[in-house]
This record gives structure tokens, C-alpha cells and sequence, in this order.
């Protein structure tokens, strides 16, 4: 519990200081629980993503870094990955993979590679995972693309 | 106050500045090692005294001073390359000359001096039975007709140069070769070798307070110049908070032999709770990929999932035992693994 805080404290610190170190990680703490975090990411350029600010929210365990943060999509997103409808994220780093040594900041790195580069062979998003799989690369994009205007880029008019 | 008497000195000496000038050109190296000696030998006496007086004005007074003699002595050694000169003109390249590096050691020993050196030029002035003035013009008369070969030469070269420093300079100060004056610039001459001693020395102990010193340099187009004065009390916060992490981990690397085998260089913090780690953390070795972190955190992931935060293979137990229960013994064993690394690699 004490560790848990006092790691989350000084990561705090961290991307206080190093807030231009990536231009595409906005990493904020909630003002009155430091286990409550919101990412804002920007999509990878040359993917449908491109374009879009995706909102992350980071559930920190008490046992953290132990056992990884819980991150889920705020943000609608049509992604194989990710959950359509709770945003829930499968990503081995986030599961089994997950190493004591990651950050939130590079659990953000983390999600932005899994944006530009799909795994339809582990999918949450069955519709989208099977327009990869079925090799329909350019369906797969344009929707994907219009759930990115419809939901991470700001409304135009 | 400083000024002010300096101005009074230059003033009176002003009617016959090409004498002195004269003898000046000569003495110089002579004066210059004297110099060192008795500002050195004068600074320890007046330590405590100089640090005192240690106000704004009259550090700007002197530097302003010593910045416009320093650029006589440049101008001067662009234009008469003789003997007498060359000693001074190697002393003055800021690196590798041979002189310099002996002065560097030998600041090197008492670097507390270096600033004390370069401010004596305000110490000197301001008082005006000051051990630099003396040695001046004991040995004018020592060394008058030893060096006679060079007076014309000299004089023409200095008359030349008081012509170009004339429209420079303000009316005050005209009197470019007054003694003071010129005073001034062979004590600046030796504080300037002085910190480069000190560059140098800081060099050594701190490395990556060597970026900066340039960096403050460009401002004012002289190394040796923004910190001359203010050096005591920058200079060491300076230092502790640049190099402190990189003296750290040279510490923990110098102090663990066996450790400086590994792959991966030795963190100052552990990367799972953020805590500077202690010495039996950064001796600590708990997987072959290198990875370290501090006891505590190593222990919470043996409770855990007991894998390595760096490679993800769990930890070999056996050899954690060893190395938390036989300290002799394990620290033979983690020496011949990560030399064996080392070759793999």
C-alpha cells in the first residue's frame, strides 16, 4: 500500500517533469486519488487512429507495481484489442507479461504500439478481428477511421 | 571602494606610465611567477578576509578592471611575440601547454585558493601593501638590465597598443600601463591559469560539470570569468546537484568490484519503488539479465510471482539462497557467472 503510493508519487513526479519528453502521452493524476489516473493519447499517425485523442483511465491496484494497472478506452475505439463497449484492453503486458519495471507512462507507449499494430488473433473486438483475419484490410480501416472522427476527434460545427 | 583606488593609482601613476610600462613588458614573467607565489601565499593569509568583502560591486568593479587589462595583454601578445612574452602567451593557452598542466596540479592541491586568486585582484588593489605590489617592484630592479635586449621593441609595440586602447577605454582609465594596471593583468593572468586549474580539477571529480562551465563561458566569451568571484558559493551547489547521481553511481561501481563486471551499468534508484539504492542494493545481483533492484522489492516479487522485472524469468531460487544466506561464498559464484556473461556477450 505504502510502496504502491510512494512508486505512483514519484512517477508522478517523473512525468511532472518530463511533461514534452512525448508530445503524444498527456498523463494526468486524479486530483484527489493518486490509484486514479487519465491518459489522453494521440493516435499513431498512418493508421486510422491518426487524427484522434483517446482517453485512457488507469485503475492502479494497491499492489502496484506488482500487479499491473487496469486501463480501459474511454474513448470508443474499433480496434481488435479492444472491447467495443466497456474499452476493456487485452494486451499481454497488462495481463501476464506485465513487469514490475513498467510505468504508467510506458504502459501509454505500450497502448499506442498496440493501436498501430492490431493482434486479430486475440480478439475482444470480433468484428473488427475478423475483417483482419479475413484480410479485409481496407474495411477494417475505414471503420475504424469513422469510429475515430465519431468519437476521438472534436466536433466539428 | 575598490574603484576608487584603483582609479587614484592609475591617476598618479599616469605622468610616467611609459616607464613603468617599460619595465612592466620585462618583469612580466618574472612578476608572474612571483606573483603567484605571494597571492597564493597571500590569499591563505587573507582568506577569511576576502570571502567577507565578497560584495556585488566590487567584484564587478574588479572583474570590469581585470577584463579591460586582459585585453591589453592580448592585444600586447598579438603584437610582440619575443621571449619575454612567449612564457606568458603559453601560459595563457587555456590547455595542454606543459607549464599549465604543472599549475594545474599544483592548484589542484589547494583549490580553495583558485578563487581567492582570482579576486585578488580586488584584494590587491584595495589594499595597497599588498604582497603582489611588492614583488612587482622588487624585482623591476632585480631583472631591469637583464632583459634590456627587448625594451625597444616593447615600447613600440606598447606605444601602437596605447593608441588602439585609447578611444576603448574611458577617460579614467586611459592610462592603460599603469602599474596597477598592470598589476592587474599579470594577477589575472595567474588566476586565469589558476582556474584553469580549477576547470581541470573539477573536471576530474565531477564530469559532468565539465558541459557547463563552457556553457557559462559562452556568455561572457572567457571560461574563467563568471565564476571567478561568485566560484564558492556556486560552484559547489552547482556541482552537487549536476553531478551528484553520476558521482553516485561511480561510487557504487568503484565500491563493488565485482559488480563492474556486469552488463548493464548500476542504477542509482531501484526501478520498481524509485528509492536510491544503498551499497548491499547496488551489490546486489539477482538475475543473470542484469537487472537490479533494491532487497525489499526483490522480496515482495519472490512473494509474489518471483519474476525478474527485467527478463521475466523467474528468479533461480537456489541461487538468490546463496547469495542472501553465504555472502563469501555467493559473491565468488556471481563473479565467475557474470564474467561468463561478459564473455557470451
Amino acid at each position: 500500500m505504502q510502496a504502491s503510493r510512494a512508486r505512483l508519487f514519484k512517477e508522478y513526479k517523473e512525468v511532472q517533469r518530463e511533461k514534452s519528453a512525448d508530445p503524444d502521452i498527456q498523463l494526468v493524476c486524479d486530483d484527489s486519488n493518486i490509484f486514479k489516473w487519465t491518459a489522453l493519447i494521440k493516435g499513431p499517425s498512418e493508421t486510422p487512429f491518426e487524427g484522434g485523442v483517446f482517453q485512457l483511465a488507469f485503475a492502479v491496484p494497491e499492489q502496484y507495481p506488482l500487479q499491473p494497472p487496469q486501463v480501459r478506452f474511454l474513448t470508443k475505439i474499433f480496434h481488435p484489442n479492444v472491447h467495443f463497449k466497456t474499452g476493456e484492453i487485452c494486451l499481454d503486458i497488462l495481463k501476464n507479461a506485465w513487469s514490475p519495471a513498467w510505468t504508467l507512462q510506458s504502459v501509454c507507449r505500450a497502448i499506442i504500439a498496440l493501436m498501430a499494430h492490431p493482434e486479430p488473433d486475440s480478439p475482444l473486438n470480433c468484428d473488427s478481428g475478423n475483417l483482419l483475419r479475413s484480410g479485409d484490410i481496407r474495411g477494417y480501416q475505414s471503420m475504424a477511421k469513422m469510429y475515430t472522427r465519431l468519437a476521438a476527434m472534436p466536433k466539428k460545427g | 571602494m575598490v574603484s576608487d583606488s584603483i582609479n587614484n593609482a592609475q591617476i598618479a601613476s599616469a605622468p610616467n606610465s611609459r616607464d613603468f610600462s617599460k619595465k612592466k613588458r620585462t618583469n612580466r614573467s618574472a612578476k608572474l611567477k612571483q606573483c603567484k607565489l605571494d597571492v597564493r601565499r597571500e590569499q591563505w593569509l587573507s582568506q577569511g578576509a576576502v570571502k567577507n568583502k565578497g560584495y556585488k560591486e566590487d567584484q564587478k568593479d574588479a572583474r570590469k578592471e581585470r577584463d579591460r587589462s586582459l585585453e591589453n595583454s592580448r592585444q600586447r601578445d598579438g603584437h610582440n611575440n619575443d621571449g619575454s612574452m612567449h612564457h606568458e602567451s603559453d601560459s595563457e593557452s587555456p590547455s595542454n601547454s606543459p607549464t599549465n598542466s604543472l599549475l594545474c596540479g599544483d592548484s589542484g592541491n589547494n583549490s580553495g585558493t583558485n578563487f581567492i586568486g582570482s579576486s585578488s585582484s580586488s584584494s590587491s588593489v584595495s589594499g595597497s601593501s599588498s604582497g603582489g605590489c611588492c614583488s612587482g617592484s622588487i624585482t623591476e630592479e632585480e631583472e631591469d638590465d637583464g632583459c634590456l635586449d627587448d625594451w625597444e621593441a616593447v615600447a613600440d609595440a606598447l606605444a601602437a597598443d596605447d593608441d588602439n586602447n585609447k578611444p576603448e577605454l574611458e577617460h579614467d582609465n586611459s592610462c592603460s600601463q599603469s602599474p596597477s594596471e598592470s598589476q592587474l593583468s599579470v594577477q589575472s593572468d595567474a588566476s586565469r591559469e589558476l582556474e584553469n586549474g580549477l576547470g581541470l580539477d573539477s573536471a576530474k571529480s565531477m564530469p559532468e560539470g565539465v558541459g557547463m562551465l563552457p556553457g557559462v563561458s559562452g556568455n561572457n566569451t572567457r571560461a574563467w570569468r563568471p565564476d571567478d568571484v561568485f566560484r564558492p558559493q556556486t560552484l559547489p551547489n552547482l556541482a552537487k546537484q549536476r553531478s551528484f547521481p553520476a558521482t553516485d553511481r561511480h561510487f557504487g561501481q568503484r565500491g563493488v568490484p565485482w559488480a563492474c563486471n556486469n552488463v548493464l551499468p548500476v542504477p542509482s534508484s531501484c526501478p520498481i519503488c524509485y528509492e536510491d539504492l544503498d551499497f548491499t542494493d547496488s551489490s546486489f545481483l539477482p538475475c543473470l539479465c542484469g537487472f537490479r533492484l533494491c532487497l525489499f522489492c526483490h522480496k515482495r516479487i519472490l512473494e509474489e510471482d518471483g519474476r525478474c522485472p527485467g527478463c521475466r524469468k523467474p528468479y533461480e531460487h537456489d541461487q538468490v539462497e546463496s547469495e542472501g544466506s553465504v555472502q563469501g561464498g555467493s559473491l565468488t559464484f556471481r563473479l565467475a557467472r557474470s564474467c561468463s556473461m561478459i564473455a557470451r556477450s
